[in-house]
């Protein structure tokens, strides 16, 4: 039935590999700063080489030309228009180049000047909702387009080197999230919603685009796991989309990657039991791509509750004891900490104002209240239909210890929409209505998740994520229309621009010349922000 | 999944037509630093003042919504004509080992398909139907002719349709009354008088009357969960003592902006000007916070009962 998902295509010819690595050893040379990450757990700076700066995924740049006392003269340096509807892509800086995204379309831009160098368009089928970046590797660029295939372009010059099908666009599937470089393999995940279908994390070779391995986010029959589906054919088709980009500990070798809802939507009658690896924080060993432990955000989700949020990597004391650790504030709206080496479940706290769950598992693991359930005549659950947060980047400040997230509270409708048959029509299998929903900005003590400073956002929901800084600056947007500096230790304002809309990505900064920027999209505008040359 | 929330619909531009129609005239007032955070820093999440969306934001959901689900409704493709003839075709020969809805049975899901899904006007699908597939059991229909195959591939394209679904918006074809009238109509007509404080701002004989048909039940529910409207006013102390009041267009840190009684925009640096503001929905709000569902679907049928 699947059996085109995992077909490939035009993967460049034997032949021409060798003359392939002569020009790559070339481009190499001319581009030194071939950036494989090496940062973690020290903090990107100068460049930011991948979608989240660092593995990390703190989102934490070691720059400081930009600080607390001079950023209130932050000023417009240069804007690149994309013409497209919104810009999520965070832009990597490599060597003083930019490389982005939209769907279907992939620039490289002068990171001084806003030149553009050059532009790939590569129009096709599936859906078009977003694009969040690209990888860089050894002068290649590597994105994921709306019909479900991964791209390897020259970085000198936005020339195709192969094009590769990860899945078949006609089941729904897209890319939407950036690729992760890790030992040699551009790993990435597939997004796709519309149809009941399972969902995978594929690791390719960075020179030839060959699958290494792929991981399903579903256990195959006979897997422990597989004791958490009613049936082979529920399980088979449960999603579990991986559509946002995952992070890495190169000292323990294990790759996190968060897991999406399952399907069918929130039909959940049809799927009885905790639906195992849906809804999920996932350590996989990225050699072979065995999970080695996993920890379910929200078992048995009805709601739709993606734990794709970025799995944020820190070393910090917990309960006075030193210990590495994973941190994400989920869309079910609860906070989870957890030990990275082994999954422990540290801490699970609601971050917003929730009551879909009746309490909390001896794992740490909300319990879903079936009342609170999508039901044929409606269910009202506080929280928004959106979740309380999104793919909205957060970021961990180790100079103040806290965890930044742009939050949403409000109340949602849920009705569960089943067919004579008793079985969902449809892949959602009911519906939501959104009834009201307002944004905030949470600093969240990650050893208790209790909110240490907040900061009203302004009605609605947005898209913006969080940069922090060693210059002692969060740079976020809200959703009144403003893009923000503030003091990370008490959310005071330190500068304010109106960028005509809401900020549609996430913020990120590089130094080139001795001269630090901060790159700050809205809708399809990117604006290059930094201080006075004078 | 990803795209309930980055839809473009969920957040349309935050445009208001009164302010484009009108020139600012905001008044000058010297700058000063920045107010200080706006929440409740005791909260372990505190309940905070929700604030509802914005009037542009609101209507342009709506309006989204209703057209999106009236757009779902009157381009439902079962209702096309090769499909209805398809799916006769389909119930006669096909739907014994398919499935009614081609999901499967004993033969496989002709929904989930990759041959059906690659189909374009019946290229793949009439040659296997013509030509069976002995060597799976599926027999062959040599008898039936090109306009049938036809037929049946557009009523298998259309049943991939309307099983899939990107967004949240229902069923194609709607929800279905019957089951979403749950409630006690007695009960709810007691709450919307007594407990719900609903008969302090409406009346079933004046702004509600036929309210039912008005809309459809399921935005006449979301309707009166929270209206979808922006009905917050503000009065603006100015240093000078004056007062002047309007429809709130923009509130946050940094300006308050209305539309005065005169009808002009007018704006002000937040921090310069004493604010208050008054929304006629925070009944609606407080009321979110202590509904039991029951309330809500005994509420609906009273509704319900006002054609």
């Amino acid at each position: 039935m699947f059996s085109r998902i995992w077909k490939h295509s035009s993967r460049p010819a034997l032949a021409a590999a060798p003359l392939l690595a002569v020009l790559l050893a070339a481009t190499a040379c001319a581009h030194a700063q071939s950036p494989q990450p090496k940062s973690f757990p020290s903090p990107v700076s100068d460049s930011w080489p991948t979608f989240n700066g660092d593995y990390s995924g703190r989102r934490y740049s070691a720059l400081t030309q930009i600080n607390k006392d001079n950023v209130k003269s932050l000023q417009l340096t240069w804007a690149f228009q994309t013409h497209a509807p919104k810009l999520k892509s965070t832009p990597l800086e490599v060597g003083g180049i930019l490389y982005f995204t939209v769907p279907d379309i992939t620039w490289a831009v002068d990171a001084k000047t806003g030149q553009k160098i050059w532009e790939f368009r590569r129009p096709s089928e599936g859906d078009h909702l977003g694009q969040r970046g690209v990888a860089y590797y050894n002068g290649r660029v590597y994105f994921g387009t709306p019909d479900a295939h991964i791209i390897c372009l020259d970085a000198r010059n936005g020339k195709k080197l192969w094009d590769v099908e990860i899945a078949d666009v006609k089941f729904g599937y897209y890319i939407s999230g950036a690729p992760l470089i890790v030992k040699d393999r551009v790993i990435i995940g597939t997004s796709g919603d519309e149809t009941d279908i399972p969902h995978f994390l594929e690791a390719l070779d960075w020179e030839t685009g060959k699958t290494i391995w792929k991981t399903s986010a579903l256990p195959k029959p006979g897997d422990p796991a597989a004791s958490t589906w009613p049936n082979e054919k529920s399980m088979a088709r449960g999603g579990g989309s991986l559509w946002m980009t995952g992070t890495y500990d190169p000292d323990l070798n294990l790759l996190y990657w968060g897991s999406g809802n399952p399907h069918p939507v929130l039909a959940g009658i049809v799927r009885a039991g905790d639906n195992l690896y849906t809804d999920c924080i996932l350590a996989l060993n990225p050699d072979t791509g065995a999970i080695v432990w996993s920890f379910q955000a929200s078992p048995h989700d009805t709601h739709d509750w993606d734990a794709i949020e970025t799995p944020v990597l820190f070393d910090a004391d917990f309960n006075g004891k030193p210990r590495k650790l994973l941190a994400q504030a989920s869309r079910n709206g609860y906070f989870f900490v957890l030990d990275r080496q082994t999954g422990e479940n540290l801490l699970t706290t609601p971050f917003v104002k929730i009551n879909f769950a009746k309490g909390i598992d001896a794992k740490g693991r909300p319990i879903p209240n079936p009342a609170k359930e999508p039901q044929p005549d409606g269910a009202l659950v506080e929280g928004t239909a959106n979740g309380g947060t999104n793919w909205m980047s957060p970021s961990f400040d180790p100079q103040t210890k806290l965890f930044y997230v742009n939050a949403q509270e409000g109340y949602g409708f849920w009705y569960l929409a089943l067919g004579e048959d008793n079985l969902p029509a449809d892949h959602q299998g009911g519906g939501s209505v959104s009834l009201v929903s307002t944004s905030v900005l949470l600093a969240l003590d990650y050893q208790t998740g209790k909110v240490v400073w907040c900061r009203e956002s302004g009605p609605g929901i947005g898209n913006a994520g969080i940069l922090t800084t060693a210059g002692h600056v969060l740079f976020t947007g809200d959703v009144s229309g403003n893009l923000l500096a503030l003091d990370p230790s008490t959310g005071a304002v330190l500068w304010h621009s109106r960028g005509g809309a809401n900020m549609s990505n996430a913020p990120m900064t590089y130094q080139i010349d001795g001269h630090q920027y901060v790159l700050t999209g809205v809708d399809g505008v990117l604006y290059a922000w930094s201080l006075p040359s004078d | 999944m990803e795209s309930w929330f980055g839809r473009g619909w969920l957040q349309p531009p935050r445009k208001n037509s009164d302010v484009d129609v009108f020139f600012a005239t905001a008044e000058s007032l010297p700058h000063t630093p920045n107010p200080p955070l706006e929440c409740n820093m005791n909260r372990e999440p505190q309940p905070r003042p929700h604030r509802p969306l914005t009037h542009s934001l609101c209507l342009t959901f709506l309006l989204a919504l209703s057209l999106s689900a009236a757009a779902r409704a009157q381009s439902n493709p079962m209702d096309k004509e090769d499909v209805k003839r398809g799916n006769d075709t389909f119930q006669q020969s096909c739907a014994i080992c398919h499935g009614t809805g081609a999901r499967g049975g004993s033969g496989v899901s002709l929904v989930d398909s990759s041959l059906v899904r690659h189909d374009v006007n019946g290229n793949l699908i009439a040659p296997v139907v013509q030509e069976g597939r002995p060597d799976k059991g599926m027999p062959a229909f040599p008898t039936l002719t090109a306009s049938q195959l036809s037929d049946i591939a557009a009523f298998l394209h259309a049943r991939i349709v309307v099983t899939s679904s990107v967004e949240s918006h229902g069923p194609v074809g709607g929800y279905q009354l019957k089951r979403l009238l749950t409630g006690n109509i007695e009960a709810g007509k007691q709450f919307f008088n007594g407990e719900g404080k609903c008969a302090t701002c409406h009346s079933p004989q004046k702004d509600l009357a036929g309210i039912a048909n008005k809309y459809s039940p399921v935005e006449l529910e979301s309707r009166f969960l929270y209206p979808p409207v922006d009905l917050r006013t503000a009065t603006i102390s100015l240093p000078s003592n004056q007062k002047v009041s309007g429809r709130l267009v923009h509130l946050d840190a940094f300006y308050i902006a209305i539309v005065d009684e005169a009808g002009w925009y007018r704006s002000w640096p937040t921090h310069a000007v004493k604010v208050e503001v008054e929304d006629p929905l925070s009944g609606h709000l407080e009321l979110l916070s202590k509904y039991k569902d029951k309330d809500i679907h005994d509420v609906f049928s009273y509704l319900e009962t006002l054609k």
